[in-house]
Order: structure tokens, then C-alpha cells, then sequence
């Protein structure tokens, strides 16, 4: 079959992003997307945001200990993302695998800029990073967000952006940062082409507009 | 914020030694130091990589060679960036004279030198405060050697042994070190570093530093 579609980043294989705020169903859309490309024997791999074995735990602990500052914080998890891009995503891709990853630098840019930080200095910390071939991203309003939040994992400090100080009260400290990031979000979705998805839709709709667009790059042959 | 390129305006006076290791750098500000104290100056000393947030991950990640050239970066960048805020900053604004063993210089020579972006790292450590006075301590890369490795293998990192341009440590060190000092020389007129021989007596040494130290002083007002 021709290959008509050249992966955007040169790797071998297909680089997936889902983006979206907290409680806004990526987790959920990740793990559906990979069982139905594995049902189709692809082989997926899966990272998420600030995991790796190297200073994942180190952020949490400072989380917990207030130690951060916002440039320690973006340092920090720009370190993260170095690790995990360059042991685990790179090679996944140059082995030929779909790479699905539970949030990208995008995340980075918007929390670090609601944080202060100027965004050239936050776009240089990643700029080394390979295009993703399809990002998607879900978009939730902030009242959905905070019942889901409040419903599950309750309010965290970090998550309500109540390091950056806009409000002491934690409900009105998580609208206002949410809200910021939401924004930045919304700027980006053009600058980066995401594929924006209303995240309110059900768990099979949302999924069936995810693996249509997957397929049919796949479709076009190019990790035949 | 403040910037590497521009002069800062603390009452403070911020004094940082550079060069490879061996170079004698730290005993020229121990001796610095007790001469300031001496003199009733407010001192404090700081040096690379030892932030209680990230050193002791940065430690372990090296002794089990886990860094790739950027993470390493990136880590470095967290040390640096935590004791700017937490020490250099706020004693530059109390008045000190602050001592850095290493400044941001160090990262741009031995990132460099591992194939990371000049102008990348420089970018990343853009929130540096500029210092009064950078002292570079010249040396060779075999006396660097014999001094710090006569009962002893050059460690793995120190010796580049990660960029595997030899087999053998010995001469991976100095492979990697001629690599570093030619960053550290491009820097000389870029960041006005005065450049001191190493090879001299650390007699000599101190006092021409004392000179420097006492005309920067000079220029603010301040007698000694």
C-alpha cells in the first residue's frame, strides 16, 4: 500500500497526545484509545505527565512541602519531560510504536504562563520536542470541571493553583486558575492544531471522534 | 526579572570563581572569605549543585550514569534556580557579598561541551542575576587532571565518559575537558570574565583578587 501519510516528527511510529485540564476524561480517553489499536495489533505505548523514575517522586515531595517556586516548578518538570522524551517516547517512536501520551508540553505552557513565567523562556524549555502527529484536546467548562474534582479526587493545592496566590479560599483559587489555564488552552488550540472535542459528549462518543481520526491516518498504511 | 545580560541593581555584590576542576577556584574563595569576614563583611557561599531540592537526586542519577545531556541540564538549572531564589537574591537585596563556587557559566561550558544548544541552556538560565565579577581560572586539562585524579579515576560524568569519546577514563577526561575549556574561553568577552592563570601562586592569586574584589567595592561606595 502507498504511504501517504509522513508521520509529522520523521520517527517510525505515531505520536497521540490527549490534553486537557484535570477531570476533564483524558485517562479515560487514553485507556479505551489504546485497547482498540492493540485489538488491531498495534503496539502502543503509554506515558503520563511527571512520571518518570527519575524526579516524579521529587516533584511530588516538594509539591507536599511547598518548596517550589514558579521557576523551580517549571524546571522541574521540564527535567521530567527530558527524562521520559528521551528514555521512553523517542524510542518507542524510532521502534515503530504509537505513543500515547496523557498530556504533552502544552501543559507546561499553560500552567508555567497562569504562573508568571514568560512564554518564549517556557517554549525553549521544550522546543526540542517532536510535533505530535494528532493532539487532542477536551474541552470542559470549569463548573463541569469542579463537581468532577470535587466528586473524585477533592481539590488540590497544587490543582487550584493556590501556590500562585490568587485566592486563599480553595474553591475560588481552582475557578480562577482553571479559567486561566482554560484560556491558554483556547490560544493554543490554533497555534498547535489541536483537535478540540466538547468533553461534556459521553465516554463512547468522545472515544468513537478519537479512534476515527487515529484510523485514519493508520488507514493510509503508514505503519504497514 | 533579572538578566544575565544586564547589570543588576541589589545592594549586594555578587562574586562567582569558574573554570574545571583543579583549577583552585575553591581555595581562593575559602581564603576570600575569611579575609571578608575578617573585615566585618557580610559573606555568604554558595556552590553548584546543592540545593536540598534536587541535589541528592542529581547525585544519584549521576553515580548510576541515568542522565541524558539534557536532563542533566535541566537538573542543573533546578539546583541553580532554587538557590538563586532561596540564597543569592535575597542576600544581594540584605547587602552580602556573595561567594558562588561555579555560577551559571559552568552550565553553558559543560552542557555545551555535551552537544546541548548554546543557546538553548543560555535561554534557560536567562533568570540569572548578572554577577560583579566572574573570575575564570585557567588551567590544562592534564594539571586539572593530575591534581584532582592522582589517587583516584576520574568519575563518569566528570570524565564525559556518557559522550563515549574514549574507553578510558583517563583520556576521556581529557578529551572532555579541552571541550569545556574552549566553551569557557568563547564566554570570556561575551560575559566580561576575567581570566586568571592558574599555574600562578595562590599568594599571587589572592591578592589580585582582593584587588579586583576591592575596586568593584570601590565603585559602590564601599571601603576596605
Amino acid at each position: 500500500m502507498k504511504k501517504e501519510y509522513k508521520t509529522k516528527h520523521g520517527y517510525e511510529g505515531l505520536l497521540v497526545v490527549i490534553e486537557g485540564t484535570d477531570g476533564s476524561g483524558k485517562s479515560t480517553q487514553l485507556q479505551l484509545l489504546k485497547k482498540s489499536l492493540q485489538d488491531k495489533s498495534y503496539g502502543v505505548m503509554v506515558s503520563e505527565w511527571k512520571t518518570s523514575r527519575l524526579i516524579a517522586d521529587v516533584i511530588d515531595d516538594a509539591k507536599e512541602r511547598n518548596l517550589l517556586n514558579a521557576t523551580t516548578y517549571s524546571l522541574l518538570y521540564a527535567a521530567d519531560f527530558a527524562d521520559r522524551l528521551e528514555n521512553q517516547i523517542i524510542p518507542a517512536l524510532k521502534s515503530g510504536f504509537i505513543v500515547l501520551l496523557d498530556r504533552y508540553y502544552y501543559t507546561a505552557l499553560a500552567r508555567d504562563v497562569v504562573r508568571g513565567q514568560d512564554i518564549e523562556w517556557v517554549k525553549n524549555l521544550y522546543d526540542y520536542a517532536p510535533e505530535p502527529d494528532l493532539v487532542f484536546y477536551l474541552d470542559m467548562p470549569v463548573d463541569v470541571l469542579l463537581k468532577r474534582i470535587i466528586g473524585t479526587t477533592g481539590l488540590d493545592f497544587y490543582e487550584s493553583g493556590r501556590d500562585v496566590g490568587f485566592s486563599t479560599d480553595f474553591y475560588n483559587s481552582f475557578e480562577i486558575y482553571q479559567n486561566k489555564c482554560l484560556e491558554q488552552y483556547e490560544k493554543m488550540k490554533k497555534e498547535y492544531g489541536f483537535i478540540s472535542i466538547d468533553g461534556t459528549k459521553s465516554i463512547p462518543e468522545i472515544h468513537k471522534v478519537m479512534n476515527n481520526a487515529v484510523l485514519e491516518i493508520l488507514n493510509s498504511g503508514v505503519l504497514n | 526579572m533579572a538578566k544575565l545580560t544586564e547589570k543588576h541593581n541589589y545592594d549586594g555584590t555578587l562574586i562567582c570563581v569558574e573554570g574545571i576542576d583543579g583549577s583552585g577556584k575553591s581555595t581562593q574563595l575559602a581564603l576570600l572569605r575569611d579575609w571578608l569576614k575578617s573585615c566585618g563583611k557580610d559573606v555568604i557561599y554558595t556552590e553548584w549543585n546543592s540545593s536540598p531540592l534536587i541535589c541528592q537526586t542529581t547525585k544519584l542519577a549521576k553515580k548510576k550514569n541515568m542522565l541524558s545531556p539534557r536532563t542533566f541540564s535541566l537538573l542543573h538549572a533546578v539546583d541553580f534556580a532554587d538557590r538563586l531564589q532561596q540564597v543569592i537574591a535575597p542576600a544581594l537585596k540584605a547587602g552580602f557579598i556573595v561567594l558562588a563556587d561555579r555560577y551559571a557559566y559552568t552550565a553553558f561550558a559543560r552542557d555545551v561541551a555535551r552537544g546541548v544548544e548554546p543557546k538553548w541552556v543560555r535561554q534557560v538560565y536567562d533568570f540569572a542575576i548578572r554577577p560583579d565579577l566572574t573570575l575564570y581560572f585557567d588551567i590544562d586539562p592534564k594539571t586539572s587532571m593530575e591534581r584532582i585524579c592522582f589517587n583516584r579515576t576520574p568519575k563518569f560524568y566528570e570524565a564525559g565518559m556518557d559522550l563515549k569519546l574514549s574507553n578510558d577514563p583517563f583520556e576521556s577526561y581529557i578529551l572532555f575537558q579541552s571541550r569545556v575549556i574552549k566553551e569557557y574561553k568563547k564566554m570570556l568577552s561575551e560575559y566580561d570574565i576575567v581570566k586568571l592563570d592558574a599555574n600562578d601562586s595562590i599568594h599571587k592569586k589572592q591578592v589580585k583578587i582582593r584587588e579586583l574584589l576591592q575596586q568593584i567595592l570601590a565603585e559602590k561606595g564601599v571601603a576596605i
